[in-house]
């Protein structure tokens, strides 16, 4: 019995070491833009069905976003176009971003940051080592983030038709803001 | 030490060795399994109820019948359809080449689960009008397994085919009436498939023996190649007993060619009619005989008015 009572000790322990709740922080609210601006056309697109978390003081992050819950666009076609020929979100229904901040800055601690994070982002299916930067304000136990970044279609096994080579840019612009609270310890 | 203790412990070290060094791993490849867990409890983002499957087929007509799909609310699309000659009508004829009958037709999204259409078929000069609704939608967590439409549609025929002297023509005599189902799912990326019951009404038929109701069941379906080709076919099976004689089933093949924002129908069909009474209840040819059309449906879509979501490019 007391063998048991001390292998659940041990289980209750070390599982709960793997996972401080109290330093995770996850998105309560975001916006994933892009927009392709191409020669004849410009598209742009947003969603906020955007769900991440960060470990504050692992200083590691996942965020994923649904690319069928993408809206705007310039027609309900090309929005079909964009999930059925593009992205294939039936095959590849999520883009995520998963991997670690390269610096070491005290979130829990109001003040505005730049930082670099680094991880893999995964977008189509294919996985891509990205740094990218972003803007971070913390305040009252909150951290908003705001970042700017660059995904190239062929990174990512995105084709560009000829046909439609004036109206895609190869280069799609990508803005997110959005803002991250403790997690209620539960 | 008790040696069940050492076991014990050991055995808990040995637990804690391969989700230590995991967590190591994790970090360095950015393989967040613990803040993966937490998403994963999150509101599953593919199951919201929000998530329609789409496009089970490319476009709103599988070949000669319409498909599950509905036009874009506010877009019109202005559609040609041409059904050519019979093939076995030989060099002569161009092999069916020299004749066509065409179809002018426009399709209207009143709402994303409503299009109307009004169109004008050169065969028996016939005017048509239809309305299909979507009752039922396949999403993607499977809680509906079905896409399931209703199509409604009146046609009137302004050709004058009855040549009895003195026989009057009213307007009650000219009108066909259709109602479908459509029952579609799409599979996956590549197969579709689609069942329609339908009854057809014709208000005058040739003789007192023939029924004015015909029943058919019809079958279609697609198998997508590629991102912009995919083949298609469709086939009505009329139910003995309630068909008009000396009328055959429809079949058809084709292929769906998407050309940038459109897509392109080709196929061969035995059905030269294109409204629906024609080419289900009143397909003249025998496809074992060659009497096989080559077919085209072509359609422009235009945006008329921009759904709020789509206007600036912004949700």
């Amino acid at each position: 019995m007391r063998q048991l009572a001390f292998l659940l000790y041990m289980i209750v322990f070390h599982t709960g070491f793997a996972s401080g709740q109290k330093d995770i922080y996850q998105v309560t609210g975001g916006t994933i833009r892009f927009h392709s601006d191409a020669p004849l056309e410009m598209i742009k697109a947003a969603s906020k069905n955007l769900i991440g978390a960060v470990h504050v003081s692992k200083r590691t992050f996942l965020f994923r976003i649904s690319i069928a819950s993408f809206q705007g666009f310039n027609s309900p076609r090309q929005k079909e176009h964009f999930n059925e020929n593009y992205m294939e979100s039936d095959l590849f229904p999520l883009a995520a971003y998963s991997g670690k901040i390269i610096e070491d800055v005290d979130f829990t601690k109001d003040g505005e940051y730049n930082i670099r994070a680094k991880g893999k982002l995964t977008i189509h299916g294919v996985e891509r080592q990205r740094i990218i930067k972003c803007h971070i304000v913390c305040k009252d136990g909150t951290i908003s983030v705001q970042s700017d970044f660059i995904v190239l279609l062929a990174d990512h096994n995105i084709k560009i038709p000829r046909i439609v080579s004036d109206k895609l840019s190869p280069e799609i612009n990508v803005s997110v803001n959005l803002v991250l609270v403790q997690k209620p310890s539960s | 030490m008790n040696v069940k203790v050492l076991l014990l412990f050991i055995l808990s070290v040995a637990l804690c060795l391969p989700c230590a060094y995991g967590q190591v791993q994790d970090t360095a490849f950015g393989n967040n399994a613990d803040l993966e867990k937490i998403l994963d409890q999150q509101h599953p983002v593919k199951g919201s109820p929000g998530y329609y499957t789409s496009a089970t087929f490319k476009a709103t007509r599988i070949i000669n019948g319409h498909s599950i799909e509905n036009i874009g609310t506010g877009v019109l699309d202005f559609r040609i359809a041409h059904r050519f000659g019979q093939l076995n009508e030989g060099i002569k004829n161009l092999y069916g080449l020299d004749n066509a009958i065409t179809k002018f037709s426009f399709d209207y999204g009143i709402a994303d689960w409503l299009m109307i259409g009004v169109g004008r078929s050169s065969f028996e000069k016939e005017y048509d009008g239809y309305a299909k609704v979507k009752l039922m939608r396949q999403t993607v967590n499977g809680r509906h397994p079905l896409s399931i439409s209703y199509l409604g549609s009146i046609s009137a025929r302004t050709m004058d085919v009855v040549n009895i002297p003195g026989f009057k023509y009213y307007l009650s005599n000219r009108l066909f009436y259709v109602n479908q189902l459509l029952i579609a799912r799409k599979f996956n990326q590549h197969l579709s498939l689609q069942l329609m019951p339908t009854y057809i009404h014709y208000n005058l038929v040739a003789s007192e023996a023939e029924p004015n109701d015909v029943f058919a069941i019809g079958a279609g379906g697609r198998l997508k190649l590629s991102k912009r080709i995919a083949l298609t076919g469709e086939y009505y099976y009329t139910i003995p007993g309630h068909k008009l004689s000396g009328y055959s089933n429809s079949i058809s093949l084709g292929a769906d060619i998407e050309t940038g924002g459109h897509v392109f129908q080709i196929f061969f069909t035995s059905s030269a009619g294109i409204s629906e009474r024609v080419f289900i209840g009143q397909t003249k040819g025998d496809v074992t005989k060659g009497d096989i059309h080559l077919g085209f449906n072509i359609s422009r879509v235009f945006t008329i008015v921009r759904p709020k979501e789509f206007r600036d490019g912004k949700p």
